[in-house]
C-alpha cells in the first residue's frame, strides 16, 4: 500500500529542506503491537488504510464499496519551538469514498489539515484516539479513528456530500505482515521501502448514510497501516495496487510500480493462507494483464478497468472486474490529486464469483510525480 | 458653414492666442481640481479594496472582530457551519522595518495548508522552511527590487518592543491578484506570524468561501448567530462601506472643494468665451449679413466652445494626475495615520474619469458659453455690426440681481433655522447659496463702490470709475475672484481656528514630559504592545516621577467603530488630560476611576447622540458591554470618536494585556532632552519612540498640516483661475475699448498713463474681489465651523483670527492682481491712435 501517501503531489513543497532529518525503514524493525497502531513520528509519511465491502442489514440487494483513510504527513520530525497552537509537524488528511453498487454512485469526501489541537491529530498510546480531525468545512463534528481494543473504529461526515460512515471492526484473521518483518521494498534504493502489515479480513458493522439515508451495514473490511520515509525510486510516476479477499479464505495483496514509460519498475505481492500464513511473492510467480480500460470524463486520464491476474504457484487465474467504472476520487483540497479507488469483484474466466477487494491506481493521466 | 469653420479655425486661433490660452486654461484648471480629487478620493478606497483582494480574493465574507483580535478557537465554528465549503484564518499585523523611517510591512499569517489560492508556486522546500525557518516571509518582488532584498536575504523588523529577525523565503507577487494590492504585504505562516510578532490564541480574520448555491445572507445570519457579538461576518463590499463611511467626510470636502474650484473655472470660460465673442462680432455680423443664419451662428459659436473644451480637457487631465500623484503622499499618511486605512501606492486612473473629465471640461465649456453664445446668435445684423454695449444690460439688472442674491441667501438661511439644523449637508446647502449669490450681489455692489469714486483726473480714480462703467465684464472677474478669495480665506479661517483650537486642547492635554511608543504603534495596532518589564524598567529611570500608562484599542459600538482608551484616572494631576465640556471634575473623574464608568468624546457624543448619564455599549470578547458615561469631554480625533476608562475596568471587560505607549513625568528641575537622549542611548537595541513633549506636539501638528495639505492646493488652484480672470477680463476691456484708448491717446495721454491706468483697474476688481471674498470668507468659515465640521466630524472648533496668513493672503491677492495686470496694460497702453474709428468721432 506504498502508494497512497504518495498522493500528496503538494507534498512536493515539503522536502527535507530545513535540517529535517527522518528514519527510513528498516529490515530489522522492533514491531510492538498495540503501539505500532499509534503514530510512528519519526518517519515521514504514514497511513491507515480501510476498504470493504458492506451490506444493508435490512435489503441485502443494497450493496457499498467504502474506503476510509487518514494520512499523517510528516513536515518537520521535530515540533519548531513557536509561541504559537498552530504549529505543527504534520498534515492530516483524510479520504473517504463511498460506492452505491446498486445506484452506481460514487461519493469522495476529504479533509486536509494541520495537526494542531484544534483542527486535528495524532493519539499516543494507550488513548484509544489513533487520528482525528475536524469534519470537512461545511459539516459539524470529527473524523475519528480509533482503537476498540482489538482492532479500529472509525467514523466521518461530509453535510456537503451527502455521506457519513460510523464502522465497527473486530479482527476475522490475525495482522500480517508485508514483506519479510514486514519491510515491504518499493525499488531498488536502499530507502525505497517500508514498515508494513495488515489485516486483511476485518469483520464490519455499523452505519452508512448516503444523501441523508441512514443504512445499517454489515461486510468485511481490509486494513492498512503503513510508514516510511522516501519510498519511491528517482522514475517511479505511479502504481497499481490489488488487495483481493477470496471466498475460499485466501487473500491476495499485488502492487507494482510504474516507471514514466509505463514499464513495471518493481513489485511484489503476498499471499495469504485460509489459516494467516504469509508467502511473499517475487515478480515471477505472478502476473497482471489489464485487458480494458476507462476514460475519465473529470480529469481524462484513462485507467486500466479489468485485468487477469495469475499466480503461477497456486494454479489461480482470476479475472478482476470493477464493480463500477466510475469509482475515482478527486480531490478539491489538493491541486491535480485524483486516482482510481475502487470495489471490485473477483471472477474465474468463466465469470464466476469468487470473491472481492478493491484496487488502487495512482499516477495516470498526470505528471505530477507523488512524493514519498 | 463646416467648411469656414475649419478654414478660419487657425486665423482665429492664431488672432487670438492669449484669449484662447486663457479659455483653455480655465477649463484646465477647472478639469485638473476635480479630477485630482477624484483619483485621490477613488484610490484611497481602491488602497483597502485592493488590500481586500490580495488577501481575501477567494472569500465570500470574512469574520471580522468588534475587537481588533477574537479568539482562533472561533476557527472551527466556522468550518462547522453548512454552507461552508471552505474557512481560513488569518493573523495580520503591521510591522516596522528597523532603520527605515514609517516604513511598515502589512505582515499577513495565513495558514499555509488552508485550502487558499496563492498567487505563489512553491519551490520543494518551501513549505517546511515557511513553518520552521524563524522568520520566514514571502514578500513582494516590487518590494524586493525597491529595498535590494533577495531571497536568502535578513531583514529586522519590530511589532510593539518586540524585534524580529525576518529571512526571505520566496516572492509573491500580490499584485497579479489585485494590481492595486500593496508591495508592502508580506505573508509568513500563521504559526511564526503569532509566536514572532503577535499573540498567542488570538486571530484578525476569518475568510470563508460558501458552498455553491448557498443562500449568502441566510449563511451569514446563521454565522453571525452562532459566533456570537464579539464579532461581525461581513462582505467585501460591507468591508469596502465601513472603510468608505470612515472616509466619507474626508472624500466629500475634498469632493466640495474641488467643486468650488471648477465653479471658478465657469467663471473664467464665461469670461473667456464672452471676451471672444466680443472680438469676432463684427465677424458674426458680416456673416449674418451676408446669409448665414442665427443657428448657424450659434453652431459656430458652440464648435469653437466644445473644441475649446476638448483641448481644455486634454490639458486638464494630465494636470490632474500630476496634481494627484504630488499629492498622493500626504494624503496617503492622512489615510495611514488618521483613518488608519491602507496607503495609497499607486495611481489607478479608470475610465470613467476621462468620461467624467470629458464631461465636466466640455459641459463645463459649453455651460459657460451657453448664454452669451445665444445671445450673441439672437442679435440682428446692425447690432453686430455696432459699438458693444452689453454692459449697459447688466447695469439696469445690477440691482434685481442683487435682490435676488439677497433672497436667495435669506431663504436659505431661514430654511436651515427652521429645517436644515438636523439634515447633515445643511452646511453645503448653505455654503452653496453662498456661493451663488455673492456673484450675484457683484454688479450691484460694483455699480455702487464704483459710483461713489469721483474722478479729478486721468489716474487711479478714472481706473476704479470706468470698472463700473464695463458692468458685465467687470463683474464676473470680481466675482470669480471673489469666490476664490471667499474659498481661501473661509477655509483659511477654518484651519487656522482649528489649529489654534487644537493647539489648546494639546496644551492641556498632552502634559507629561516624555512620551514612549513603538515605531509599529499606529492606532490600530493592538500588537504594537510594550513588555511589562520595559515599563517597569522605564518607570524605574532615575528622575521620573509618575508614570501614565496607556492601553488603547478599536473596539464596536453598534456598527460604530471607536477607540476606546484605557488610562489610570487616578493619576494625580491627570484629570487635565480630558478637558471637560461639563459637569464636576472630581465627581467624574471619581466616577470614572470608581465606578467603572467612561468618559466619551465630543466627537463620539455628538455622532452616537450620547450625553453623561447614558451608557456607552461596546462590544467585548464576552459580549455586550454597557459603560455608564459620567462626562464629556474635547476631541479632535477622527472617524467615529474615542472614548477613556480608567485601565482596570478596561482589563475587567476586556482582559489584561499589554499596554501600548507610556508617559513618563519628570522631576522639577530635570532636562527632558538630556533624559530622552539617557532612555534613547539606554534602550538603543528596543525599537522604540521616545519624544518629549515637544517633540511630540511638533509630531501632532505635522499630521494635522499634512491633513490639510490637499485643500490648500485646490485653494492656490481657485486662485489661480481667478487671477487669470483678471488678466482676461483687462484683455477684453483693452480690447472692448480700443476705440475709448483710441481717444485717450489722440488727446495726449501718454502709453505710462494708459499702462498705469489698466494696472489700476486691475488693483481695483483685486480690491473689490478681495472685500467681497473676506466678506464671503468669513460666512463661509462660519458654516464650516459651527455647521460642516460639526455635522460630519463632531468637533468644536474656538473661533480664533489667523491674522497674520490671512495678510499674507491679501497682500498675494494684490500682487496677483498687479501681475495679471501687466500684460493687458502692456498691451492696452500700445495702443495707437490710429486705432480711431468713424464711429467714435
Amino acid at each position: 500500500m506504498i502508494c497512497r501517501i504518495g498522493l500528496l503531489v503538494f507534498l512536493l513543497l515539503a522536502s527535507a529542506a530545513h535540517g529535517v532529518e527522518w528514519q527510513p525503514a528498516r529490515r530489522d524493525y522492533s514491531w510492538s503491537f498495540p503501539q505500532d497502531h499509534w503514530a510512528r513520528s519519526g518517519y515521514r509519511t504514514e497511513w491507515w488504510y480501510f476498504t470493504g465491502h458492506l451490506t444493508s442489514e435490512e435489503e441485502p440487494r443494497q450493496r457499498f464499496g467504502y474506503q476510509f483513510t487518514f494520512f499523517r504527513i510528516g513536515l518537520l520530525s521535530e515540533l519548531p519551538d513557536l509561541q504559537s497552537s498552530w504549529t505543527t509537524n504534520n498534515v492530516i488528511m483524510g479520504h473517504a469514498a463511498i460506492s452505491d453498487l446498486g445506484s452506481g454512485r460514487h461519493l469522495f469526501s476529504e479533509v486536509v489539515y494541520r495537526a494542531i489541537p484544534l483542527l486535528g491529530g495524532f493519539g499516543r498510546y494507550p488513548d484509544p484516539v489513533i487520528a482525528w480531525s475536524r469534519a470537512p468545512a461545511g459539516t459539524d463534528g470529527e473524523w475519528t479513528l480509533r482503537w476498540n481494543g482489538h482492532a479500529f473504529n472509525f467514523s466521518m461526515r461530509d453535510k456537503a456530500q451527502g455521506m457519513a460512515l460510523q464502522l465497527t471492526t473486530r479482527p476475522a484473521k490475525r495482522l500480517v505482515l508485508q514483506g519479510p518483518n514486514g519491510f515491504s521494498r518499493k525499488g531498488e534504493g536502499p530507502t525505497a521501502a517500508s514498515q508494513y502489515y495488515s489485516f486483511t479480513r476485518l469483520l464490519t458493522e455499523g452505519t452508512l448514510s448516503i444523501d441523508g439515508e441512514r443504512v445499517r451495514v454489515r461486510g468485511e473490511s481490509w486494513m492498512d497501516k503503513e510508514f516510511g520515509t522516501d519510498q519511491l525510486g528517482a522514475d517511479q510516476v505511479g502504481w497499481d495496487w490489488f488487495s483481493l479477499q477470496l471466498q475460499d479464505g485466501r487473500e491476495i495483496m499485488l502492487y507494482f510500480l510504474r516507471n514514466e514509460r509505463g514499464e513495471i519498475d518493481f513489485a511484489r505481492g503476498t499471499l495469504v493462507s485460509q489459516e494467516g500464513e504469509t508467502r511473499y511473492l517475487n515478480p515471477g510467480e505472478w502476473s497482471v494483464r489489464s485487458t480494458q480500460t476507462w476514460k475519465s470524463p473529470k480529469t481524462g486520464a484513462t485507467y486500466p478497468s479489468r485485468w487477469i491476474v495469475e499466480l503461477s504457484g497456486e494454479n489461480l487465474r482470476i479475472v478482476i472486474v470493477p464493480e463500477l467504472a466510475d469509482q475515482e476520487n478527486r480531490s478539491h483540497l489538493v491541486k491535480n490529486l485524483f486516482y482510481w479507488e475502487g470495489a471490485v469483484r473477483i471472477e474465474t474466466a468463466e465469470g464466476g464469483r469468487i470473491g472481492r477487494g478493491y484496487v488502487e491506481l495512482v499516477g495516470y493521466g498526470t505528471r505530477s510525480r507523488p512524493a514519498i | 458653414m463646416t467648411r469656414y469653420f475649419v478654414r478660419s479655425l487657425g486665423a482665429h486661433l492664431r488672432g487670438g492666442r492669449s484669449l484662447y490660452f486663457l479659455t483653455i486654461f480655465g477649463v484646465a484648471l477647472g478639469v485638473a481640481s476635480v479630477i485630482c480629487i477624484q483619483i485621490i478620493n477613488r484610490n484611497a478606497l481602491a488602497a483597502f479594496r485592493g488590500g481586500i483582494q490580495a488577501v481575501s480574493g477567494d472569500a465570500d465574507f470574512s469574520v471580522l472582530g468588534r475587537t481588533p483580535t477574537f479568539p482562533e478557537r472561533l476557527y472551527p465554528e466556522v468550518l462547522a457551519e453548512k454552507g461552508v465549503a471552505a474557512a481560513w484564518p488569518i493573523y495580520r499585523i503591521d510591522v516596522a522595518v528597523t532603520d527605515r523611517e514609517a516604513f511598515f510591512l502589512d505582515v499577513v499569517g495565513f495558514d499555509f495548508f488552508a485550502p487558499v489560492r496563492m498567487p505563489w508556486k512553491g519551490q520543494r522546500g518551501d513549505i517546511s522552511n515557511a513553518l520552521a525557518k524563524h522568520g520566514w516571509v514571502a514578500i513582494t518582488p516590487q518590494l524586493a527590487e525597491e529595498m535590494g532584498w533577495a531571497v536568502g536575504d535578513a531583514f529586522e523588523v519590530s511589532s510593539g518592543s518586540r524585534r524580529a529577525r525576518l529571512v526571505v523565503g520566496a516572492l509573491v507577487d500580490f499584485q497579479r491578484v489585485s494590481p492595486v494590492a500593496s508591495r508592502k504585504l508580506a505573508v509568513m505562516d500563521i504559526a511564526q506570524a503569532q509566536s514572532l510578532l503577535g499573540r498567542r490564541g488570538q486571530i484578525h480574520q476569518i475568510d470563508i468561501q460558501a458552498a455553491e448555491g448557498t443562500d449568502l445572507p441566510a449563511l451569514i445570519s446563521r454565522l453571525q448567530a452562532r459566533l456570537g457579538p464579539s464579532v461581525q461576518v461581513l462582505t467585501p463590499e460591507q468591508r469596502e462601506n465601513l472603510a468608505a463611511g470612515l472616509l466619507s467626510a474626508f472624500r466629500l470636502n475634498l469632493t466640495a472643494l474641488s467643486l468650488i474650484s471648477l465653479f471658478v473655472g465657469l467663471f473664467l470660460v464665461y469670461s473667456s468665451t464672452q471676451a471672444l465673442l466680443v472680438r469676432r462680432r463684427s465677424e458674426f455680423g458680416l456673416l449674418r449679413s451676408l446669409g448665414a443664419t442665427r443657428r448657424q451662428v450659434f453652431g459656430l459659436i458652440l464648435g469653437e466652445v466644445i473644441l475649446l473644451g476638448g483641448l481644455g480637457v486634454a490639458l486638464g487631465l494630465p494636470l490632474g494626475y500630476w496634481a494627484a500623484e504630488a499629492n498622493v503622499g500626504v494624503v496617503s499618511a492622512t489615510l495611514s495615520n488618521v483613518y488608519l486605512l491602507e496607503e495609497i501606492e499607486s495611481l489607478q486612473m479608470p475610465l470613467w474619469l476621462y468620461v467624467l473629465a470629458a464631461l465636466i471640461g466640455v459641459g463645463g465649456a459649453v455651460a459657460g458659453a451657453l448664454f452669451p453664445a445665444l445671445d450673441m446668435s439672437r442679435k440682428d445684423t446692425k447690432s453686430l455690426l455696432a459699438v458693444f454695449t452689453l454692459h449697459e444690460r447688466v447695469g439696469s439688472m445690477a440691482f434685481p440681481l442683487f435682490v435676488t442674491g439677497t433672497s436667495i441667501l435669506l431663504g436659505t438661511g431661514l430654511w436651515f433655522w427652521l429645517f436644515g439644523w438636523d439634515w447633515r449637508p445643511a452646511g453645503f446647502v448653505l455654503g452653496i447659496a453662498l456661493l451663488i449669490a455673492l456673484p450675484l450681489f457683484t454688479p450691484f455692489l460694483v455699480q455702487r463702490i464704483t459710483g461713489w469714486i469721483r474722478v479729478r483726473g486721468f489716474g487711479l480714480g478714472y481706473s476704479l470709475k470706468s470698472l463700473g462703467v464695463r458692468l458685465q465684464t467687470t463683474s464676473f472677474a470680481v466675482s470669480s475672484l471673489a469666490i476664490a478669495v471667499t474659498m481661501l480665506i473661509g477655509i483659511t479661517l477654518m484651519i487656522g481656528s482649528f489649529r489654534r483650537t487644537v493647539e489648546v486642547w494639546v496644551n492641556s492635554s498632552v502634559k507629561a514630559d516624555i512620551y514612549v511608543s513603538t515605531p509599529s504603534w499606529r492606532g490600530r495596532q493592538s500588537e504594537a504592545t510594550l513588555d511589562d518589564d520595559l515599563v517597569s524598567a522605564l518607570a524605574a529611570h532615575p528622575g521620573v516621577t509618575a508614570v501614565d500608562r496607556l492601553r488603547k484599542f478599536f473596539v464596536y459600538s453598534g456598527e460604530q467603530r471607536i477607540s476606546l482608551a484605557g488610562v489610570d484616572m487616578g493619576l494625580s494631576g491627570g484629570e487635565t488630560r480630558f478637558p471637560l465640556l461639563g459637569g464636576e471634575t472630581s465627581e467624574v473623574f471619581r466616577k470614572v476611576r470608581d465606578d467603572g464608568a467612561v468618559l466619551i468624546g465630543e466627537t463620539l457624543a455628538r455622532k452616537a447622540g450620547l450625553g453623561v448619564g447614558d451608557r456607552l455599549s461596546v462590544f467585548g470578547p464576552g459580549g455586550e458591554v454597557k459603560l455608564p458615561i459620567a462626562g464629556v469631554y474635547s476631541d479632535y480625533s477622527p472617524g467615529g470618536g474615542l472614548a477613556a476608562l480608567d485601565i482596570r475596568t478596561m482589563n475587567r471587560h476586556f482582559g489584561p494585556g499589554p499596554i501600548h505607549s507610556l508617559a513618563l513625568y519628570l522631576e522639577a528641575g530635570q532636562d527632558t532632552e538630556r533624559v530622552v537622549d539617557e532612555l534613547k542611548a539606554r534602550y538603543a537595541g528596543t525599537p522604540l519612540r521616545i519624544r518629549s513633549n515637544r517633540r511630540l506636539r511638533e509630531r501632532i501638528f505635522k499630521i494635522f498640516d499634512q491633513t490639510f495639505a490637499v485643500t490648500r492646493l485646490l485653494q492656490a488652484m481657485s486662485l489661480l483661475i481667478a487671477v487669470c480672470g483678471i488678466t482676461l477680463t483687462l484683455l477684453i476691456l483693452a480690447r472692448e475699448r480700443i476705440s475709448e484708448l483710441a481717444v485717450c491717446r489722440a488727446v495726449g495721454a501718454i502709453r505710462q498713463q494708459l499702462f498705469w491706468i489698466f494696472v489700476g483697474k486691475g488693483v481695483g476688481m483685486g480690491l473689490l474681489g478681495l472685500g467681497l471674498g473676506l466678506v464671503g470668507g468669513i460666512a463661509l468659515a462660519g458654516i464650516l465651523i459651527f455647521v460642516i465640521t460639526r455635522a460630519y466630524f463632531g468637533w468644536t472648533i474656538q473661533v480664533y483670527w489667523p491674522w497674520l496668513p490671512v495678510l499674507q493672503q491679501i497682500f498675494t491677492i494684490l500682487a496677483a492682481a498687479v501681475l495679471a495686470s501687466l500684460y493687458p496694460a502692456l498691451r492696452a497702453s500700445q495702443t495707437p491712435a490710429t486705432e480711431l474709428s468713424r464711429d467714435d468721432m
